[in-house]
């Protein structure tokens, strides 16, 4: 017998596939182990003749050749297993023969191991027989010992006649379990061994070539694939031919998902079909069962796609959808009825109608996508492998545009908007150039009809948007908007993505939509607060960012990482879902950067909120970020502060200054931090700040000293600050207006006449009651509803319209006329603070 | 008290008119707003003697408890039987019936009170509580109000049942706990008459009576300003005090019901808890019984359920319902010195012009 197929019978002991079972039939029974020399030969030969498949093989053949020279001496499962207890009882019996108990004893236990082992094979196979033969003489051999120990004078050393006592347990009651091989043993002891010996000498001697079935990489696979080819040079070409295409199709249709299926077969066989496949719809056919074969391979350890395999699948479906451009009148789709079972004949289209092929392209993009996502999360992002592996995205984005373009031709809605979705989430984040350098990218790589490059990447998003708004589902519909908003968050057109936030009323819903999307929407939410920040408009940047930076879980919120879990809170089910979870490194905000902007906007505007409670208990309640202030006080209790050195400590230090009037100083330690390079013009935007911190120094000052003048020269107060006197005029009039200080302006000196006012205790107490009021009703009505919870959409807007009523009402009515349009403005902040804490569900 | 059985004994029982007003002499209504003014801040009481006369309940005379009550309960009672006696011997009224009791701001729905007149209620049916507010009458006027616990009230704290049905079922809310009864002051003729001689008094008359020399001091300054004549108290614009001590005890009252607010919410749930757990077990028990039918097996025995899910006891609703009437009580004395204020304030406002 040929050493193949010996090896081949022992490694597909648990396939049986009928693949083998026709080689083995077509081998001539005169091969002889001396064929196997000229394997290599035979298989080059057979990689000439299969040149025919098709350049895509070309490279993966040549490749590997060198691999094949050398042999590979490799023994199937069965045999190592068997070797080892062999020598284990060999060694045992020697033992005994010594009378060296303590040896023998260890070498049992080693044949019982392997035993343990080889389970599978022996369930097969059954109990190897030397090893019952070995036990069976272990018995008497033990009971001869035992006796000869009590008649003899001279006794065992101690240890030795333990071991000797164990193994009599141990033997006996290991025996039990193969009582009737034993018994067949003793029938005919002489026969019984010769008969093992006859049986077993062929296998366990001979070295054997056999596939390593266990192995995962690739070059091991096509190395044994070539081992394959040189048979199949006798027998394949006959054997899978065009007649028997379908047949072989069907066959391992049936044989997926199955057990013991071994997909690596699989693959092969089918990478053999695609290549005598020669119609179109042949080559649909196979290409579609190739490539979920490719996705059927077992993932690793690493817990994802290996990356040849990735490009394999890439490979053919790029392929795949070539012949599907190519021949148009071939169509891949859902729902079209299973063919028949005598599908063996090649279908071509009949006077124009199309023939429709069952297989699904948009699973096998989506499949192909998430594969690629879940490699980027596990490979280590600071490594070259994950900018190597980052690089494959353009061939993946031309995959799906060019699967994009194949569904328009076909109108299949559902599928394009699945697809343009795709394309979509892998440009959304991307700026200007990235996205114009990958569009050229895939277009150089598509064909002119499918991709043209595209200049402008903003017209790109918003036409993919609109087509999704126009025609797809609403989960769609919602993270599309999502991506839109944070593209134009991006691009610092901030009106135009909040009005787009605020006109769907996503913020509404979010709270019910599914993870990944109140992520996505948290991720459009901070880059919105980063647009506001860039643009200079603090307030809404704070209130935006608010809600994310201000829990602490920021990494969560945003999936870009896991935060320390606390007590133990998650369970591993709960911190796999998280994991999964994750965006790829290179979609991630930096975390840092957001932190400095949200403190930086923070201190912004809680100095002069707290200069403005100053000493005032009621006051000093309202805080506007907690965590600022958290830090702000913990800075202020440390008795030695050292000169800042991180971020935190940069903002800290300017936060005291800016509260104790000192702005030059403060500038100076918000120019310091370095990060501020990471954003885009960031010169513009240190000297934005710097213009804020002067106006929000002056504001701080004026609530802080008030009540020590009596009137303030504005030339004055623009010299102190170094602002223009205009800007210091509006600052005070906005400060007067806004009734943050009892003032007004004397415009014919110039100056500012500050009034004393505090209000009466009554007043006071005034206030605080109709707070009081309001909780109480608040109460009362809480416990109505649950009461009666039928009633609980009734009374649900009285207490907040009581609330503002009872402590807004001086402010709300000066604010009628003039400030109608600022109306708008608040309910807008109002409105964005009101982000996801999702997350973990 | 142990003496109310003494009392009741002593109680001269005749007709069964249940009474509508209260006459307190003037004497009774000096030595109330004497005792209650020197012991100021602290909450002293005293006991009420006199007659009901057709409905009408005369009070003649009073004396005043000892304020040290952590002694022991027996020490007061003692005093009081004491002085009792000591007053049957000089020949006073020692027909007890009811009691008087000091508070500021109006603040005087608690337990105790409650308690302490429910007492006195059970063992004299016809005593009344006069609640003399020294705050108050700082303001101006004399603040006076005889209130008696309505049979309802009495009926659920014998039963000491507080639940909101047992409410809802007594019609009791916190405006009838209590039930206020008229107050009348009654002159002496002998007083009435010396009060005449004090008004038509000038320099030239001499009063003699020993215990009016400081009526005479004061009368001997200028001669339009008489003993009697009115005082003007009454036009103190100093009104923030007064509104910002209601509101400091309305809040701390309000804080005190949000707190009770919470204990019922707690309840609630627990309530709503337990219920939930109970449907579910029965329906459990449904769904079993149904396919034990169907495979033809007798149904399960019925147990107890109420038994096993023991939803928890509602809390007395009585607190509550004192604060309530306490927050009410705030609310009137606001609304009602806001009234006058604001008249006063109009007033002043006139004079300015």
């Amino acid at each position: 017998m040929s050493r193949f197929f010996r090896a081949g019978e022992s490694d597909s002991d648990e396939t049986e596939s009928d693949y083998s079972d026709e080689l083995t039939h077509s081998e001539s029974e005169d091969h002889s182990d001396s064929d196997s020399d000229g394997s290599s030969s035979d298989d080059d030969d057979a990689a000439k003749k299969t040149g025919g498949r098709g350049r895509l093989f070309e490279g993966s053949f040549s490749d590997s050749d060198s691999e094949d020279d050398t042999v590979r001496v490799v023994r199937s499962a069965k045999d190592k297993r068997f070797e080892e207890i062999e020598q284990a009882v060999s060694s045992m019996i020697n033992g005994q023969k010594i009378n060296d108990w303590v040896s023998a004893q260890n070498e049992f236990d080693r044949a019982n191991k392997g035993l343990q082992k080889a389970a599978g094979i022996i369930a097969q196979t059954g109990v190897p027989k030397f090893y019952v033969r070995a036990v069976a003489d272990l018995e008497k051999t033990i009971q001869a010992a035992l006796e000869k120990e009590k008649s003899s004078t001279k006794k065992m050393n101690a240890s030795n006649a333990k071991a000797l006592n164990s193994m009599k347990q141990k033997v006996k009651k290991n025996n039990r379990l193969y009582e009737k091989e034993i018994q067949e043993y003793e029938k005919n002891p002489e026969s019984y061994v010769d008969e093992e010996v006859v049986e077993e000498k062929p296998k366990v001697k001979k070295p054997k070539k056999v596939v390593v079935s266990d192995s995962e990489d690739n070059s091991d696979a096509e190395a044994a694939d070539d081992g394959f080819t040189p048979v199949g040079a006798g027998g394949k070409a006959v054997e899978l031919n065009q007649e028997n295409i379908y047949k072989k199709l069907k066959e391992i249709s049936d044989a997926r998902g199955k057990k013991n299926t071994n997909r690596e077969d699989q693959a092969r066989i089918l990478e053999r079909l695609l290549a005598v496949a020669n119609s179109p719809y042949q080559k649909i056919r196979v290409l579609l069962a190739l490539i979920s074969a490719q996705f059927d391979f077992p993932i690793g350890a690493s817990g994802y796609m290996t990356i040849p395999l990735w490009k394999h699948a890439d490979k053919y479906l790029n392929l795949l959808l070539t012949i599907l451009e190519a021949s148009p009148e071939y169509i891949v789709k859902e729902d079209v009825p299973e063919e028949d079972e005598e599908t063996d004949k090649d279908r071509v289209p009949q006077n124009g109608e199309p023939v429709y092929i069952q297989g699904s392209l948009v699973a096998f993009i989506d499949r192909l996508d998430d594969e690629f996502t879940k490699s980027l999360q596990n490979i280590d992002p600071h490594t070259t492998d994950y900018v190597d592996r980052l690089k494959d995205e353009v061939g993946l984005y031309s995959v799906i545009v060019r699967s994009q373009a194949y569904f328009t031709r076909l109108h299949l809605t559902d599928s394009i908007s699945r697809t343009t979705m795709r394309r979509l989430e892998h440009l959304y984040f991307k700026p200007d150039v990235v996205i114009v350098a990958v569009e050229n990218a895939t277009a150089a790589l598509l064909p002119a009809s499918i991709a043209r490059p595209n200049q402008d990447s903003s017209a790109l998003i918003h036409d993919l948007c609109v087509f999704l708004y126009k025609n797809a589902t609403s989960l769609l519909r919602t993270r599309a908007m999502l991506c839109h908003i944070y593209h134009h968050a991006l691009h610092n057109r901030f009106f135009v993505a909040r009005d787009m936030l605020l006109m769907s009323h996503l913020q509404e819903t979010i709270h019910q939509a599914d993870v990944t999307t109140q992520i996505l929407h948290n991720r459009a939410m901070i880059q919105l607060g980063l647009c506001a920040f860039r643009e200079g408009m603090i307030k809404e940047a704070q209130t935006c960012l608010q809600d994310i930076s201000g829990t602490g879980r920021v990494k969560e919120l945003l999936a870009q990482g896991l935060s320390l879990q606390r007590y133990g809170a998650a369970t591993p089910e709960q911190e796999k879902l998280e994991r999964q979870r994750q965006l790829p490194f290179h979609m991630h905000i930096n975390l840092e950067l957001l932190e400095c902007v949200y403190l930086t906007s923070s201190m912004l505007l809680e100095i002069p909120n707290m200069a403005q409670a100053g000493s005032n208990p009621d006051g000093r309640k309202k805080v506007i970020s907690k965590p600022f202030r958290r830090m702000l006080d913990y800075n202020s209790r440390q008795v030695f502060t050292g000169p800042p050195e991180n971020t935190r400590d940069h903002i800290m230090g300017a936060a005291k200054a800016l509260s104790n009037g000192e702005w030059q100083r403060s500038v100076e330690l918000i120019n310091a931090i370095k990060i501020w390079e990471l954003m885009p013009e960031a010169l513009k935007i240190k000297e934005m700040l710097g213009r804020k911190i002067q106006e929000e120094a002056l504001r701080t000052y004026l609530f802080a000293n008030a009540s020590h003048y009596s009137s303030v020269s504005l030339d004055q107060l623009a010299k102190m600050f170094d602002l223009p006197l205009a800007s210091v005029i509006s600052i005070v009039s906005k400060m007067v207006w806004n009734e943050e200080l009892s003032a007004s302006i004397d415009q014919v000196s110039n100056v500012v006449v500050l009034h004393h006012v505090q209000p009466s205790k009554v007043q006071s107490l005034a206030l605080a009651f109709a707070e009081k009021a309001a909780g109480f009703v608040e109460g009362n009505e809480k416990l109505l509803e649950l009461k009666t919870p039928q009633q609980a959409e009734r009374p649900k807007k009285g207490p907040n319209a009581n609330k503002e009523q009872a402590t807004g009402k001086q402010q709300q009515q000066r604010t009628m006329g003039p400030r109608g349009s600022r109306g708008g403005r608040n309910q807008f902040n109002n409105g964005l603070g009101n982000s996801v804490r999702g997350g973990r569900k | 008290m142990p003496s109310n059985k003494e009392l009741s004994a002593a109680l001269d029982i005749e007709g069964s008119v249940p009474i509508h007003s209260v006459q307190l002499d003037a004497m009774v209504v000096l030595k109330i707003v004497k005792h209650c003014r020197e012991s100021i801040p602290a909450t002293v009481t005293g006991q009420l003697m006199g007659l009901d006369v057709n409905g009408v309940l005369e009070v003649t005379h009073s004396f005043p408890m000892p304020k040290n009550n952590q002694d022991s309960e027996d020490d007061a009672s003692n005093y009081q039987v004491q002085m009792m006696r000591c007053l049957r011997e000089v020949n006073v009224d020692d027909n007890s019936v009811g009691w008087y009791q000091s508070t500021n701001m109006g603040n005087f729905m608690n337990q105790s009170l409650i308690e302490h007149q429910f007492e006195f209620q059970q063992a004299l049916s016809k005593s009344v509580l006069i609640i003399h507010d020294v705050a108050r009458s700082s303001m101006g006027n004399i603040n006076l109000r005889a209130l008696r616990l309505t049979p309802a009230f009495m009926q659920l704290y014998k039963e000491k049942k507080f639940s909101t049905e047992a409410l809802t079922k007594a019609k009791l809310t916190f405006s009838n706990i209590f039930e206020e009864l008229p107050i009348t002051i009654r002159n002496t003729a002998l007083l009435t008459a010396l009060l005449y001689e004090l008004e038509t008094a000038d320099e030239s008359v001499e009063v003699s009576t020993s215990h009016l020399t400081t009526y005479k001091s004061t009368a001997s300054t200028p001669a339009s300003k008489s003993v009697l004549a009115p005082s003007f108290d009454v036009l103190d614009l100093s009104l923030d005090p007064y509104v910002a001590k209601n509101l400091e005890n309305l809040m701390d009252t309000i804080d005190d019901h949000h707190q009770e607010q919470g204990n019922y919410a707690y309840w609630q749930r627990s309530v709503e808890r337990e219920n939930k757990k109970k449907a579910a077990y029965l329906l459990n028990r449904k769904t079993e019984n149904a396919r034990r039918a169907q495979s033809g097996q007798a149904p399960l025995a019925n147990e107890d359920v109420d038994a096993m899910f023991k939803v928890p006891v509602e809390p007395s609703r009585l607190d509550h319902l004192l604060i309530s009437g306490q927050i009410d009580n705030y609310c009137k004395q606001i609304n009602e010195f806001a009234g006058p204020t604001l008249g006063k304030l109009f007033a002043v406002g006139e004079l300015q012009k």
